[in-house]
């Protein structure tokens, strides 16, 4: 193939996209609804794993763009759209947040004044850990998120029809900015919204670990978009399976990194064997906890890894796309596992309910139709980014 | 300037022929040695002579010479162990993960790192060994069935770092080596003396540049670079271990092992720099290792340096989240305690003067990037010193807090460590190509097939 | 001359990339099997130009990652849990995240060992310095700056002429014809020159062994065997007498000393008191320290019955009434002290052994003289058993 003359003329993504979107968003919220009805509590900790989820897809999808722009990568600027579409969730939070928010006092042991009053470690918190600051920061971290994310994708947008390199180099700038930023607002967003669901217990790699789910969910969220849209033929015949290679090298390199910190974390704890820190996996060692502790090895660690081990099976996109859908379900039990035993009536171990099951319907319908609304706005692929050719190019 | 992002950036500047290259990079081993060389040579010896004096006094007397004292009994030795494995981890990191990457800049200096990765382990090796005070039994940390009927304790973390560090420095030397045979192979061809053929030979193991062996050794170096990237992430995070096993306040902390491998790969670039800025200029290498490669490498000093930054942050403020009285009495200990000094010039120089790096301009301009990267060792030395240091000087008992400090022969060693390190480094300078040739003529401008593999070219 | 050596090859070097690309096909398509490319670097997509089959190595690292990882395991199971079970810090005997680093690592270390051995070993079959190719123009100029194609004789399509016409339609730089070396005698595997080894070997090994063990004393590290202080029954240089122990000055006491009140006398009028309640483990104490000590004379049962009966003055029974109306405290004086014939026990049985003695030999005592009070005692005892 010629690369000298790649024309890219712009195939809309089919109605029925966000359509299906829309039904599985509304049933899903229907459910939620009646589950909120049913059990205040355990819905607003379900609630919270899928606002966890979609903060992963979103913030994840951000930081592999600015990634992109400062490393400096080629092989993934023809697919860098995706993530652009993905990252329109970060916006959306501003909205998603207010339940939370509204219902802290349900999440939240140290929202109680009650609580607080007759409780030395967490009065010696309180500057850090009271209503006020904790809203402050929600909406400082989601504005800084949403500032980037306009920007950045405006200037991608833009160059679609300037082709203006300065534009690239704005863009770097940008990520390079934004990546500082990143790292705080994620790790404190961890603390805030996670670890501080059992307000006594702390880890100084929580946000490591949090980002290290992040990217994985993210990277898989794009896989599959990517290997979806490759199949229906909205990416031309450039599309190599050397590309799908990178993506699943990459989803390799994080679900190890990611297992890496996990096993540093509870490594550390076991072996210290410090009560006030050992009694948070211990919690998850109770009653049923046990198992999904266990499975969340299994699921997010290794069979991943097996499947993911040799080079062919990175490049086949039927592994590829099956393994993508797989961790993307290992992120959401590992944000289940972080949240849910934190639930009072949860600690002594896990029972089963349908609640659990609902709102993961209703996030995904709303990806879907936020991917398939971004996605109407934008060409499929940055056809004015220079480093475009060289991507198209890129053969292992 | 403005820059050309359609364009990819060439990795060797200027050109060259493969002959060309080849002809600068064999230049040292061809020609006999300068001046320059034997002042170098002469200067490094001295600080190694100095090192061997000040151990063989240790060894005589015993390890009373040091400044070990109750309660810091992990004091010099381990701090120059952690600062020297951490420098090893930037060679690794540039011919294993840069490759698998993909960064095709890595080929200019990744021999050059990845020899001083052995040469920092060998001086890291070193500590641990002496340390124990009786270097001669180091063989009892090895699992055998030995006259004791005991065997060794795979529990301890101590054990664990037996195992990473012999294995890492195993597996980066074979690595090197592997990497080394083509060129043995081409030094051989291209040889008239006798001798240094026969050597070349012997040690190109008959290497015939075959195509049916390029596709193992191709395969075999992906495979080795698979294993090398975790194994120089699991070594570090052993190290760390170490510390972070404990319940003492400071080291036990859940971030140290991410921690860890951030710092010595900040570390590990920053001598990495250093040493190759001088290398460049010395063999008129400035096309191989050119200005964008100094320039990229800054750039990952810079984010390391945040990483580290982060850590330091993390812990201080989990330090004070956790309510743990002890925990933040370390840390305010840490930047207030006797020791302050030694933690701002630790944050100085690893968090704050690598800011610059910001700067195109600085990351461009050899000497004040010198005096950063120079910054930068001296600020990870003083992070172990730190680490170590103040948490063992004032713990739980406040009846044993005591101050430390290194004597002579504690200094005398640690200068022999660098005398060592920088003997190895000139001597391999002029012993083995300091570059891949292999390596640097396949991403030099025409050196590969037009058309991909000329499969759409009939 | 040609005719006398044998032909390894027929060598083609080329000038571009992409000539020897093209070359590696037109060779292959010819149906040539047993035919190579040399070149500088790897050259990319060279492999499927010469339809090479992608490398088997990744299997030999697999399996013998997995056995290094197996072989981690067994061994840290068999010493810490089977063959030297300790409890360390509190962690079970099998430890599994504190086995996981040396797991990691010894996987590594011999996946990458094998690996790399196998590749060179089984997969290149080197070292081989003595390959035909090797000191020809065709492998200076391919290991510099140029690339190479040689097509082997082994190759069933291999005749000499149309190879060379062949080669020389593809516009090559230059042709060679390789010829397998002559076999060179080497000199070094001459008997002779061997015995002249293994001499020189004998020859310094032995001069090395006589002159440090034998001319010199060398003892590098004496593993703590020579230290600066003096043995006991040694002698030593300081003292006039030669010898290494000394008598202790006059009133030396030794460590944990107590003096007895009334050595010496006869009759004492008063003796110490019994500080030993009669428990389980100090009569069986006593009864032990009795059978060594009392039994050669008292006898067995305290009946003055024993073996050495008729040898010396018979000794008495301690079932006397006077025996037994002894105070425990005077018992332990005539141990003590010792009393007519018997002397002082004092060196040989500890304070506290000879108070356990008095108890025993209560115990004997009440057992040869027993009222029908104890009867109902023991009965007593007995049915409180029963019961429980």
């Amino acid at each position: 193939m010629s690369q000298t003359d790649f024309h890219y003329q712009k195939k809309e993504l089919p109605a029925s996209l966000s359509r299906l979107g829309i039904i599985i968003f509304v049933v899903g919220t229907v459910l939620s609804l009646l589950a909120f009805f049913v059990d205040q509590e355990r819905a607003i900790f379900n609630y919270l794993v899928t606002y966890m989820m979609i903060v992963s897809i979103g913030l994840g999808s951000l930081f592999l763009i600015g990634l992109e722009y400062i490393a400096g990568a080629d092989w993934s600027t023809p697919i860098r759209r995706i993530p652009e579409f993905f990252a329109m969730l970060l916006p959306v939070l501003f909205v998603l947040v207010i339940p939370i928010l509204v219902f802290n006092h349900d999440l939240f042991h140290w929202a109680h004044k009650e609580a607080v009053a007759d409780d030395k470690i967490l009065q010696g918190k309180a500057p850090y850990l009271n209503e006020t600051f904790f809203i402050v920061r929600t909406f400082v971290f989601i504005g800084l998120w949403s500032l980037f994310y306009f920007v950045m994708t405006r200037n991608s947008r833009k160059q679609d029809e300037t082709k203006d390199q300065t534009l690239t180099k704005k863009n770097i700038r940008l990520g390079a900015i934004f990546i500082p930023v990143f790292a705080l607002s994620i790790t404190f967003t961890a603390v805030d919204l996670m670890m501080s669901l059992e307000p006594h217990w702390f880890s100084t790699i929580y946000g490591v670990y949090y980002f290290a789910g992040t990217v994985v969910a993210s990277l898989a969220a794009i896989t599959i978009a990517v290997i979806l849209l490759k199949e229906k033929g909205y990416f031309g015949s450039w599309m190599t399976n050397d590309h799908l290679f990178s993506l699943g090298a990459l989803l390799f390199a994080f679900i190890n990194f990611w297992a890496y910190i996990a096993f540093s974390q509870f490594m550390l704890i076991w072996y210290a064997d410090l009560p006030e820190e050992t009694f948070w996996y211990l919690t998850r060692w109770n009653g049923g906890w046990v198992f999904i502790s266990l499975l969340l090895i299994v699921t997010h660690f290794l069979v991943p890894y097996f499947a993911l081990l040799t080079q062919p099976s990175k490049m086949n996109p039927k592994v590829l796309k099956f393994i993508a859908v797989w961790l993307l379900f290992a992120h959401l039990l590992d944000m289940f596992w972080l949240i849910m035993p934190n639930m009072g009536s949860m600690k002594s171990g896990y029972i089963f309910s349908w609640i659990d099951l609902v709102f993961p319907i209703a996030g995904t319908g709303l990806v879907i139709f936020v991917f398939a609304f971004a996605a109407k706005k934008a060409n499929l692929i940055p056809i004015g980014d220079p480093k475009l050719k060289r991507g198209i190019d890129f053969h292992l | 300037m403005n820059i050309d992002y359609s364009q990819e950036m060439p990795t060797v500047a200027g050109r060259l022929t493969l002959a060309q290259i080849e002809e600068l990079v064999a230049k040292p081993m061809d020609t006999k040695p300068d001046k320059k060389f034997y002042i170098a040579l002469s200067i490094s010896g001295t600080l190694l002579m100095i090192g061997a004096t000040m151990l063989a006094i240790s060894l005589y007397y015993g390890t009373g010479m040091w400044g070990n004292n109750q309660p810091v009994g992990w004091a010099f030795p381990i701090v120059n162990f952690v600062f020297w494995v951490g420098i090893g981890h930037a060679g690794t990191l540039i011919s294993a993960i840069l490759f698998l990457l993909r960064q095709k800049w890595r080929t200019g200096i990744a021999r050059f790192a990845e020899a001083m990765t052995i040469f920092a382990v060998i001086c890291a090796g070193i500590f641990p060994v002496i340390h124990t005070g009786r270097p001669w039994l180091a063989g009892y940390l090895l699992p055998y069935p030995n006259q004791h009927g005991l065997w060794v304790n795979f529990t301890s973390p101590l054990l664990w770092d037996v195992f990473a560090v012999s294995t890492y420095l195993t597996v980066s030397f074979v690595f090197w080596y592997v990497g080394l045979i083509p060129d043995f192979a081409t030094m051989r061809d291209r040889s008239s003396s006798k001798i240094k053929k026969t050597i070349y030979s012997t040690f190109s193991l008959g290497w015939r540049h075959s195509n049916r062996h390029w596709t193992h050794y191709e395969k075999a170096y992906m495979l080795l670079a698979g294993f090398a990237t975790p194994l120089v992430l699991s070594v570090h995070t052993i190290v760390s271990f170490d510390f972070a096993v404990s319940i003492l306040p400071g080291w036990h902390a859940t971030i140290f092992p991410p921690y860890f491998v951030a710092g010595a790969i900040f570390s590990g670039f920053a001598m990495v720099v250093t040493v190759l800025v001088f290398v460049r200029k010395i063999f008129d290498l400035q096309h191989i290792i050119t200005i964008d490669h100094l320039e990229k490498m800054n750039k990952i000093i810079l984010a390391t340096g945040m990483m580290v930054g982060y850590a330091y942050a993390m812990e201080f403020f989990i330090a004070w989240y956790s309510g743990n009285p002890v925990e933040s009495f370390v840390f305010i200990n840490r930047a207030f305690g006797p020791y302050a000094w030694a933690y701002w010039i630790m944050v100085s120089c690893n968090v704050i003067f690598p800011q610059f790096f910001w700067f195109r301009k600085i990351r461009r301009s050899i000497p004040i990037m010198m005096v950063i990267v120079i910054f930068v060792n001296v600020g990870m030395w003083f992070e172990r010193f730190v680490i170590t240091v103040t948490s063992l000087s004032r713990d739980f008992l406040p009846s044993s807090w005591a101050y430390y400090k290194p004597t002579l022969v504690d200094g005398g060693i640690l200068l022999g460590s660098f005398g060592l390190f920088f003997t190895l480094v000139i001597l391999f300078t002029k012993a083995l190509p300091v570059v891949s040739i292999s390596e640097i003529k396949a991403v030099a401008d025409g050196a590969q097939p037009t058309h991909h593999g000329g499969e759409h070219h009939e | 001359m040609n005719n006398e050596k044998k032909i390894y090859g027929i060598t083609a070097t080329f000038k571009t990339p992409d000539e020897i690309i093209n070359a590696a096909k037109k060779v292959s398509n010819a149906g040539y099997i047993h035919f190579d490319v040399n070149t500088p670097y790897p050259v990319h997509g060279m492999d499927g130009a010469m339809k090479i089959k992608p490398s088997k190595l990744g299997f030999v690292t697999l399996v013998m990652g997995l056995s290094g990882a197996a072989i981690a395991l067994l061994l840290m199971f068999w010493t810490m849990s089977v063959d030297y079970p300790i409890v360390i810090g509190g962690k079970p005997f099998f430890a599994l995240p504190a086995f996981i680093p040396i797991t990691f690592e010894l996987t590594v270390l011999l996946a990458t060992l094998s690996t790399v051995g196998a590749m060179i070993a089984l997969f290149f079959r080197l070292p081989d310095n003595q390959h035909p190719l090797h000191d020809t123009e065709y492998m200076k100029s391919v290991s510099a700056d140029k690339y190479g194609v040689v097509i082997e004789a082994e190759d069933v399509k291999f005749d000499e002429k149309s190879v060379l016409d062949f080669l020389k339609t593809l516009n090559p730089i230059s042709t060679e014809i390789v010829f397998y070396p002559v076999v060179e005698e080497y000199p070094i595997f001459q008997p002779k020159f061997i015995m002249f080894l293994i001499a020189i070997a004998i020859v310094v090994s032995g001069g090395t062994y006589f002159s440090l063990n034998k001319l010199t004393i060398i003892t590098p590290f004496n593993w703590m065997m020579e230290q600066d202080r003096v043995n006991a029954q040694s002698p030593s240089e300081l003292f006039a007498d030669g010898r290494g122990m000394r008598t202790p000055v006059e009133g030396t006491v030794a460590k944990g000393f107590i003096p007895y009140p009334y050595k010496g006398q006869t009759n004492p009028t008063e003796v110490l008191a019994n500080p030993f309640l009669p428990t389980k483990e100090n009569i069986a104490l006593g009864k032990a320290k009795y059978f060594t000590y009392c039994t050669p004379c008292h006898g067995d049962f305290a009946d003055g019955d024993s073996r050495l009966r008729g040898q010396f003055p018979n000794p008495p029974t301690l079932h006397s009434k006077r025996a037994r109306d002894f105070s425990d405290g005077m018992i332990y004086h005539i141990i003590t002290n010792g009393q007519n014939v018997m002397p002082s026990y004092a060196s040989q049985i500890t304070r506290d052994e000879r108070w356990a003695i008095v108890n025993y030999v209560r115990v004997l005592q009440r057992a040869k003289n027993a009222s029908d009070a104890d009867l109902i005692d023991m009965n007593k005892e007995a049915g409180s058993n029963v019961a429980n």
